[in-house]
């Protein structure tokens, strides 16, 4: 991948409409008599552009999925507000325009893969045509063509996730929620649903998904929200949260060795040819890593700039 | 057969019925909103909750204007499937399995083998069909949400109107097959059973002559079968009755070599009963609002005394010559009080007379013995005898001098001093026809479909916001109070008026006192401080009862089955006010349902 490039989302940089927005949205789960057992998620404010994917991450029982849910008016929230394509979370026909695979896929034992599809299409008002085309080619694209007359009681965990994935898809949504996608499928699988989530992105598509496997997340995602304990600890596009600011690094091809003295001192004084100067990048793994420490360490703190070797601004995205 | 109450022409009822519906649903819609506001002010205060509130409104509002039909259907299939899932056809079995022990338990030699069999069949099938959807209904719902599937569901555009429209229209399909299925097998069961003949044997029967000595028919009696037998009557063409018992009778006709006992006729029927409204004379002949109440069976049957000019006295209208050209078919059942024993095996000996309600005039009487529990015939011809002021009589035609502009007044009196008739309006009637019995006995069907219906419709809604096994029990506990809502009706308006003789023994807390005091309930209390107070409360009590009592379902009131058992044609009044009813219930529930689940956050 080009580290270097331009921008690597179309949109973005405070350009594009936003399909989601959350002002001050927190979530208390509270026990039948009203008393709180849980602060699932502190106030947290977001935009989620169109075209974007957008990765959340955290530990577990960081409020990821509380999040989606509340965006999906799962759960309604305790203060705050989730709007999605301008209107509430709560109004049922935004769905129109949303796909959501839940954490674990929660479908119909007693269907196969095709009844599963049909009925998630109905449920969408589409017309028999439109479904049997759809689910065809759904089923096609996850890979079950074999496996289609099946009951999904049948089906291994790889299997149920990617009818899971078919039926989030059906009604070729504009905003698809992933809730750990890439859980319970093969190494083959996971790239598929990488491409898959490109391919979204190419198609205009936004994506929001939450998973732990960092590396997926690195190679898809324009911008992460990091939380931690229901609170977001970072915020930003992936690659400046990538950069190691206070490093520069420098690449160059076919130069000889003895000449590095010498480029050293040329590069001093006017840039050469084809050599690339940049900040190198760490994984996001060590920068996951090191968000959770410093949250654990300093806790009702956003992390802090020094962590990224500053460049602090682009932590405040949108 | 109970009747407590004319049946009002549907057109005249829905009317009303459609205000107080409105009007109930109206509060009760005005109450849900005002403790949703309560409980949202509890947590963010008056105004935002009146706020949350109103939204909450609207946005239901709009989500029934976005229902669609092809949501529902697809998930009243999904309901259908889940049913089969369960296994539900397995009821089929157990019905087969009833029928098997009805067939040994049930005695075909009872007093009326139809009315018992159609009666358990009936019943049987009413109870297992309810049985099911319930089941079903209040289990599927907690059911989807525990195991999340309801998630995937909810998050496409489905409203929580369909889910709960779904589901009934889909439990209510399960519901209507096992139903026809059963109904279906219990008509032929039942058909099976009671179906007979008998045999006559030349040895029984003994020739009748004329004056010359001339054979011009036969009596005499059938074989045994079945319990009972018949008293065969044959005239000159060789074709005879075999005379009611058990109510039913058999046609005869001559064969090769004796004579031939048809079918039972009269077993399985659907009388069409012209009904007149009934008025007392009391002992002394004077006009009475009621006869005298002897405190058995139901209080709406009056008991006339017998050897006294205490009459019952029901006035028909609309008999015409064109409807009943032969004569006037009346038929009628009499109960009978003993005051003294008398020979039990006979009958109470009694008079039915006619009377010109305009002129007076009298019939002579027609002698009639009271046979209780069965419907007795009294044909009525067309020329009859009248009293004379001389203490002769005269035959005149029947429309001419005895019916006036189509009214006529039939009086029964009760011939034997001591013994008491008991009658209620709907005893006695004109018979203007038959219906099918196979018709009739599919709309008692219907009933039953009416109250699976709301059985199903009540599970639901429950279900969208309780744990399944509760929602069982406050679906029972609605039934229940709606079993018994003409009971706490009347209970309340005892405490409240006073009038201790409504409901004897008053409320709970004073019916426990009377328990652990083992007091009489005939006693009324006296007004001491401790008896006001328990008097009090016990209003308290009943006071939400008895508004629960004024809005819930009634399963047994929507039932029509007693009209099958008892042979008579379901009126189509009644069944059209029924189904608006059940429609009416069913709407209000989902509505409820939907409101429920559209509150809930279907993933904490
Ligand atoms: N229904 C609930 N009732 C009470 N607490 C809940 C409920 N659902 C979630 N929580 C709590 O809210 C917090 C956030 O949960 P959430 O499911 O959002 O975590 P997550 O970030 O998705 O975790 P994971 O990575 O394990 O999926 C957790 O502490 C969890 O225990
Ligand atoms: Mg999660």
């Amino acid at each position: 991948m080009n580290v270097s490039g331009p921008s690597r989302s179309g949109v973005g940089d405070g350009r594009g409409d936003v399909i989601v927005e959350t002002r001050n949205l927190s979530k208390t789960y509270r026990d039948f008599w009203g008393r709180r057992k849980k602060v699932a998620l502190k106030p947290l404010d977001l935009e989620i552009r169109r075209g974007e994917i957008f990765g959340l991450l955290g530990p577990n029982g960081s409020g990821k999925t509380t999040t989606l849910k509340l965006l999906l008016g799962l759960i309604f929230p305790t203060s705050g507000e989730a709007l999605v394509f301008g209107s509430e979370a709560t109004d049922v026909r935004k769905n129109e325009r949303i796909g959501y695979l839940p954490e674990e896929s929660y479908l119909y034992k007693f269907l196969d893969a095709e009844e599963t599809l049909d009925f998630y299409g109905r449920l969408f008002d589409m017309p028999p045509d439109e479904r049997r085309r759809r689910a065809l080619m759904l089923i096609e694209m996850v890979g079950l063509a074999r496996d289609r007359k099946r009951q999904l009681r049948e089906y291994s965990k790889g299997m149920t996730r990617r009818i899971g994935v078919a039926q989030a898809l059906i009604n070729d949504p504009e905003l698809v929620m992933l809730d750990e996608p890439t859980s319970g499928l093969d190494p083959i699988g996971t790239r598929e649903m990488k491409d898959l989530i490109v391919d979204l992105k190419a198609r205009g598509k936004t994506v929001i998904m939450c998973s732990h496997l960092l590396a997926d997340v690195e190679d898809v995602c324009d911008r992460i929200a990091v939380l931690h304990q229901g609170e977001l600890k970072e915020l930003g596009r992936v690659e400046d949260l990538l950069r190691v600011g206070d490093v520069t690094q420098i690449r160059a091809r076919g130069l000889p060795p003895a000449a590095e003295a010498e480029i050293r001192e040329v590069l001093a004084r006017h840039g050469g040819t084809g050599v690339e100067i940049g900040n190198p990048k760490t994984t996001l793994e060590d920068l996951f890593l090191e968000v959770v420490r410093d949250a654990e360490a300093r806790p009702g703190r956003r992390a802090a700039a020094s962590l990224r070797g500053g460049d602090d601004h682009s932590t405040r995205a949108g | 057969m109970v009747l407590e109450e004319e049946i009002p022409r549907f057109a005249a009822w829905i009317g009303p019925a459609l205000v107080r519906y409105l009007f109930a649903g109206g509060l009760a819609a005005v109450c849900a909103a005002g403790a949703a506001w309560l409980t949202q002010a509890i947590a963010h205060g008056p105004l935002a909750a009146g706020d949350r509130v109103y939204r909450g409104i609207l946005a239901g509002l709009a989500d029934l204007a976005g229902t669609s039909p092809r949501r529902v259907w697809a998930l009243a299939r999904l309901a259908v499937q889940e049913s089969l899932r369960r296994n539900v056809l397995v009821v089929l079995g157990v019905f087969g399995l009833i029928l098997l022990f009805a067939g040994w338990f049930l005695d075909p030699a009872s007093v009326d083998p139809g009315k018992l069999y159609i009666g358990f069949i009936l019943a049987a099938t009413n109870f297992l069909v309810c049985a099911v959807v319930l089941l079903l209904s209040v289990f599927s719902l907690p059911a989807d949400i525990k195991s999340r599937t309801i998630q995937t569901v909810t998050t496409k555009p489905v409203r929580t109107g369909e889910i709960v429209l779904g589901r009934i229209l889909g439990f209510a399909l399960v519901g209507t097959v096992l139903l026809a299925i059963m109904g279906a097998a219990g008509w032929a069961f039942v058909v099976r059973s009671v179906s007979h003949t008998h045999g006559v044997a030349p040895e029984d029967l003994l020739d009748t002559t004329d004056e010359s000595g001339a054979t011009v028919g036969a009596t005499g009696r059938t074989s045994l079968d079945r319990g009972h037998r018949h008293r065969v009557v044959i005239g000159p063409d060789g074709t005879g009755v075999a005379e009611t018992a058990q109510g039913h009778r058999h046609r005869v006709r001559r064969v090769e070599g004796g004579y031939e006992i048809g079918a039972a006729e009269g077993l399985l029927e659907a009388r069409r009963p012209l009904r007149g409204t009934l008025r007392f004379l009391d002992r002394d002949g004077r006009p009475s609002a009621k006869g005298i109440s002897v405190g058995s069976e139901w209080a709406y049957r009056q008991y006339i005394e017998g050897g006294t000019p205490a009459a019952a006295i029901w006035t028909f209208s609309g008999l015409s010559e064109r409807a009943f050209p032969d004569g006037l078919p009346l038929e009628m059942i009499v109960r009978v009080f003993r005051t003294h024993k008398g020979r039990i095996e006979d009958g109470i000996h009694g008079t039915v007379q006619l009377r010109n309600p305009d002129s007076g005039q009298r019939s002579e009487a027609f002698p009639i013995v009271a046979r209780e529990f069965s419907i007795d015939e009294l044909f009525i011809p067309r020329r009859v005898g009248t009293m004379l002021a001389d203490g002769g009589t005269r035959e005149v035609d029947l429309y001419e001098e005895l019916v006036a502009d189509g009214r006529l007044e039939v009086w029964l009196q009760c011939l034997e001093p001591g013994q008491y008739y008991g009658v209620a309006q709907a005893d006695f009637f004109m018979r203007t026809g038959n219906g099918s019995f196979v018709v009739n006995y599919a709309k008692g069907c219907l009933g039953i479909w009416f109250a699976m219906l709301i059985v199903t419709a009540l599970g639901v809604m429950f279900s969208t916001f309780l744990a399944g096994p509760v929602a069982m029990l406050a679906t029972l506990a609605v039934i229940l109070v709606g079993q018994f809502r003409g009971f706490i009706a009347r209970l309340f308006e005892s405490q409240v008026t006073g009038d201790f003789s409504i409901v004897p023994g008053g409320g709970p807390i004073e019916s426990l006192v009377r328990i652990a005091t083992q007091e009489s309930i005939t006693v009324d209390w006296d007004p001491t401080p401790a008896a006001q107070v328990i008097k009090a409360a016990d209003t308290v009590l009943l006071a939400p009862m008895r508004l629960a009592a004024s809005i819930f379902p009634s399963l047994s009131e929507l039932g029509t089955g007693d009209f099958v058992t008892a042979g008579f044609a379901i009126p189509g009044d009644l069944l059209a006010a029924h189904a608006a009813e059940t429609l009416g219930f069913v709407v209000a529930f989902a509505l409820a349902g939907a409101f429920c689940l559209k509150a809930r956050e279907i993933a904490s």
